[in-house]
């Protein structure tokens, strides 16, 4: 019996050893092998391998460097001649390759930019890491709903109290106000802050002293833009300026400071002192049971928010005397707050930051589609290359110079799809700008160009990968005998990126068809209100006296083309102010669940055409209306009351009665379900008029009332929106994820046909005889089109099955986001499945037929 | 000739070449010093002396022919150099010399 010497060491042995000892070192071990292995095998083994290892020393090994010295820059050069012709022959598949790679980058590089700047919101602030935003957590009867405002004393209460805290500071929601240096009235943005906003935001101060620009209460700090608006310049002589506001009251400018970057989700032209704010609302301010305020916290250096969150979590509780126990107080990193603001139940449960991933994903998967492509048609087309590839290893060209060769022709080209899809993308960008409401630029920097490279080798190594090593493994001898038979197994690798890539474009078909539903529904779904034809402006100047308003609505309603007209306090585009101040028949005294709190003026259920389902809305001919109140379903079915009309109720300590009971409308996004509201009458605090204009002449409407209310408010601008408007911008993330995906979608079919394209084109090349032959033996046009489809729709179909569980899943979970949704039919997968085949029913098709009328004896006589 | 000096190991390979001569190849020499040492050797300890004599100039080698042994891999037989007589030579003139003066009294 022949016995044989361990292989892995000999392979080791051929792998190190200097080849001009090698024959005589295995000679002469294989030897002693043999004769030991006579007495024992194992021993014989043992020894040999033992042998092996003692050869493993500088002496015997060879120089790894290859022994020719290899003139780099020719082959560089030949490889470059070679990629290039190449190109030059294959057009076809250079140009699918390169358009879905172009464009495969461009969307990597728009959605990189995108998802950067959506990372530096916030991050300009210089103390970023220490500044907190004080959010509740408040129990409700059926979740928990975290809120961002918090009880006016909150601040100084913080301050005073806790050790770790350096600044606290209170703000109020931004307002518009009407401000005017000599009788030049313009509209701009403000808010109160407390003394130390701008030690613990970062502002660029242009002018003024830092610690001394809130300090007085009629202080105002203004933004650069505010300032040359309001004095046609910026510099210090503006400083101790008087500036008007409202036509009221009178402000001196402390500071000014540079416009804030775009990337500050808190903008304000003017900052006045919190000091006046306490003034005006002493109550407000000194009370905890009530909320409305933001407050921001900077915490001294290394100061453990988790131990300091333990510590004020029962903060409100103890400041009310055990009074208020449903909120619970904790610090939320400022600069998280973007993309990580949602609360679900007092948990965090993502926000911006799911778009910020969503996208990235999209970026890679339509990246990948593309590199599929040049997989796909490289390995197809491999058979052209055969014989240049045997002949260079024929002649002694290594496994890694071919590896390298190919892997040089991917970078290429995905270098010059890079040069394109900078190109694409400096064209694109302002489009892309307008619909994602930023302002990216390509940026001119090192670190960028750096990515940019990153990602072309990253490119080029994911696409060129396979082909090189694939092409690179044939036996040189079979290629130039002409033996070479394609593998299945590569067969099944093509076929499989074929099917991922169509699974793709599945999934973002149903994307696409779930999200423009859902957006169209939002659109369409009727709202318990009617939105259109609704004009909202603020309430200001004459209007904003009490007294005065009843006369100013009547005056408005009397305008040619005023259907009617009201002033309300709420915007109806989400939760605005809500109230645990409602005390029914009962209650239990513990649940602190909250009614949205409505105050209108006479007519405005009318002109909103909000229905009553039960008693009667409010009227002028019933005096005491003040004291009556009208509830929602939701609110009478929370609160449990059978026949609630005339039963009365307490609302903050007053008896109300009940008098109607108006139809569910959505005053929140349809995400939320409708929640407890009601409405009273109380006119001081309706700060919103809205009017309601005959559709058909609303331009001409619109400058009547224009001209009434400069009249009747001297000074002041009319500002108007529509109610529409507004309610759109609630679905602002939505539909830029409808256009977005309908773009990225479009994208990911268009690159996976082209690859489809190339591949059938080439496949109908290679069978060009057989079919000839088929023709000739009387084979139908139809026949061979069915034949030469088949393959491909087989294909698809696998894709499709596949999509459907994957993409039902995305969509659903993305539809539960919404309290108010459709449901996920059938027809919707269908419908994308019929698009995935009819796509490429029509890329094959129409090759397949062109084949298929081709003369058969064209094909067959050449040779 | 400081770089000609011969280790122990290395002298016993040599005197084996020259006394097996033109039949030395590695496996030969290993058997035949391990015959005469009463010890088992690794044959990589023989390979390693034979390439330092190589490369003193001690011996030169050559391959033998194409066989059906060893799996077809051919032997590369040694063969002791006129140089490297001279320095067994010189080895043997000093050695004896000096064994010489040793005085003829019992060791016993």
């Amino acid at each position: 019996m022949k016995r044989y010497p361990p292989q892995r060491p000999l392979k080791f042995l051929r792998w190190f050893c200097r080849e001009d000892y090698l024959e005589e070192i295995e000679g002469d071990l294989v030897e002693v092998f043999e004769k030991q292995s006579v007495v024992s095998l194992r021993r014989a083994r043992r020894v040999f391998t033992w042998s092996v290892l003692r050869y493993f020393r500088p002496r015997f090994m060879k120089t790894f460097r290859s022994l020719y010295p290899t003139n780099v820059m020719s082959i560089l050069r030949h490889n470059l001649l070679i990629t290039l012709r190449s190109f030059a022959r294959h057009k076809s598949s250079f140009l699918i390759n390169l358009t879905g790679l172009s464009t495969g980058l461009a969307c990597v590089l728009l959605i990189y930019l995108w998802v950067n700047d959506e990372l530096q919101v916030d991050q300009f602030h210089e103390n970023k890491a220490r500044i907190y935003k004080v959010l509740e957590n408040r129990i409700q009867a059926d979740r928990i709903w975290t809120s961002e405002t918090s009880s006016g004393p909150t601040a100084d209460a913080l301050a005073a109290d806790m050790p770790e805290v350096e600044y606290a500071v209170t703000t109020t929601r931004n307002d518009v106000h009407t401000l005017s240096v000599d009788e030049h009235p313009l509209k701009a943005t403000g808010r109160y802050a407390g003394k130390d906003y701008f030690n613990v935001f970062t502002f660029t101060l242009l002018h003024g002293r830092r610690n001394e620009l809130l300090k007085e209460k009629n202080n105002m700090v203004v933004s650069e833009s505010l300032a040359r608006k309001l004095f046609n310049r910026a510099d210090e002589t503006v400083l101790g300026k008087i500036v008007e506001m409202d036509h009221a009251r009178q402000y001196t400018v402390s500071g000014i400071f540079r416009d804030l970057p775009y990337q500050a989700t808190e903008k304000a032209d003017f900052i006045r002192s919190f000091e006046e704010f306490r003034a005006d609302h002493p109550d407000w301010v000194s009370t905890w049971f009530s909320t409305g305020a933001a407050t921001y916290v900077m915490l001294k250096e290394g100061t453990d928010v988790n131990a300091l969150n333990a510590k004020i979590a029962g903060f409100v509780k103890q400041k009310t005397n055990g009074e208020v126990t449903h909120r619970t107080m904790f610090l939320k990193l400022y600069t998280d707050k973007y993309l990580h603001g949602q609360f679900e139940n007092g948990v965090e449960s993502g926000g911006r930051i799911t778009y910020v991933k969503l996208f990235s994903v999209i970026a890679t998967f339509i990246l990948i589609i593309a590199c599929i492509n040049f997989m796909n048609l490289s390995t197809a087309r491999a058979s052209r290359r055969l014989k240049e590839i045997g002949i260079k290893k024929a002649i002694g060209a290594k496994r890694n110079t071919l590896v390298w060769q190919h892997l040089g022709e991917s970078m290429l080209l995905s270098l010059i799809s890079m040069v394109i899809a900078l190109g694409l993308v400096i064209v694109l960008l302002p489009y892309f700008n307008i619909l994602t409401e930023k302002q990216l630029t390509l940026p001119v920097t090192l670190a960028f160009a750096e990515r940019v490279f990153g990602v072309v080798i990253f490119t080029g190594l994911l696409a060129g990968s396979y082909p090189a090593l694939y092409l690179s493994g044939f036996n040189p001898a079979a290629i130039l005998k002409g033996k070479l038979t394609s593998a299945l197994g590569e067969l099944w690798v093509r076929q499989g990126l074929v099917v991922f890539q169509f699974t793709c474009s599945v999934v973002f078909i149903v994307a696409v068809i779930v999200v423009y539903r859902q957006t169209e529904y939002i659109q369409s779904r009727s709202l318990g209100y009617t939105k259109d034809n609704m004009i909202v402006f603020e309430r200001e100047g004459n209007a904003a006296e009490t007294t005065d308003l009843e006369s100013f609505l009547a005056a408005v309603r009397d305008v040619p083309g005023v259907h009617n007209a009201s002033s309300i306090a709420h915007s109806l585009t989400g939760h605005n102010s809500g109230t645990s101040g409602v005390v029914w028949e009962g209650k239990d005294p513990n649940d602190r669940t909250e009614f949205e709190n409505v105050a209108v003026s006479y007519d405005m259920l009318e002109t909103l055409g909000i229905q009553i389902v039960d008693g009667r809305s409010f009227a002028r001919e019933f005096p005491s209306d003040t004291a009556h109140i009208i509830f929602n379903e939701a609110a009478i079915a929370f609160m449990g009351l059978k026949d609630p009309i005339g039963k009365v109720i307490k609302l903050w300590g007053e008896d109300m009665e009940i008098v109607g009971v108006a139809k569910n409308f959505h005053f929140e996004s349809l995400h939320e379900n409708v929640r407890p509201l009601f409405f009273r009458i109380n006119p001081e605090n309706t700060g919103r008029i809205m009017v309601k204009i005959e559709p058909g002449q609303e331009q001409a409407t619109i400058r009547r009332l224009e001209k009434l209310y400069e009249t009747y408010n001297p000074g002041f601008i009319f500002d108007f929106r529509f109610l529409d408007d507004d309610y759109q911008s609630q679905y602002r993330a939505e539909q830029r994820v409808a256009v977005l995906s309908r773009y990225f979608a479009g994208l990911a079919i268009l690159i996976s046909c082209l690859g489809l394209f190339g591949l059938t084109a080439f496949t109908l090349e290679r069978r060009e005889k057989e079919i000839g032959i088929r023709k000739v033996l009387g084979s139908g046009e139809l026949r061979i089109v069915l034949l030469l489809s088949r393959d491909f729709t087989k294909m698809v179909l696998l894709s499709i099955a596949l999509a459907l569980p994957l993409s039902y899943f995305l969509t659903s979970s993305w539809l539960k986001t919404f309290a108010f949704r459709i449901d996920l039919s059938a027809a919707y997968f269908l419908l994308a499945g019929v698009i995935a085949l009819a796509i490429t029913w029509i890329t094959v098709g129409a090759q397949a037929l062109r084949a298929a009328r081709l003369n058969p004896a064209q094909a067959l006589k050449r040779e | 000739m400081s770089n000609q000096s011969l280790g122990e190991f290395e002298e016993l390979v040599l005197l084996m070449v020259a006394a097996l001569h033109d039949e030395a190849y590695g496996v030969s020499i290993l058997e035949n010093l391990e015959g005469k040492l009463g010890k088992k050797l690794n044959i990589s300890a023989v390979h390693v002396a034979l390439k330092r004599l190589e490369d003193k100039g001690f011996v030169k080698s050559r391959f033998g022919g194409i066989t059906n042994d060893r799996g077809g891999r051919r032997k590369k037989f040694y063969v002791i150099t006129a140089l490297g007589k001279r320095m067994l030579d010189d080895q043997y003139a000093l050695r004896t010399a000096i064994y010489q003066q040793i005085p003829k009294i019992s060791f016993g």
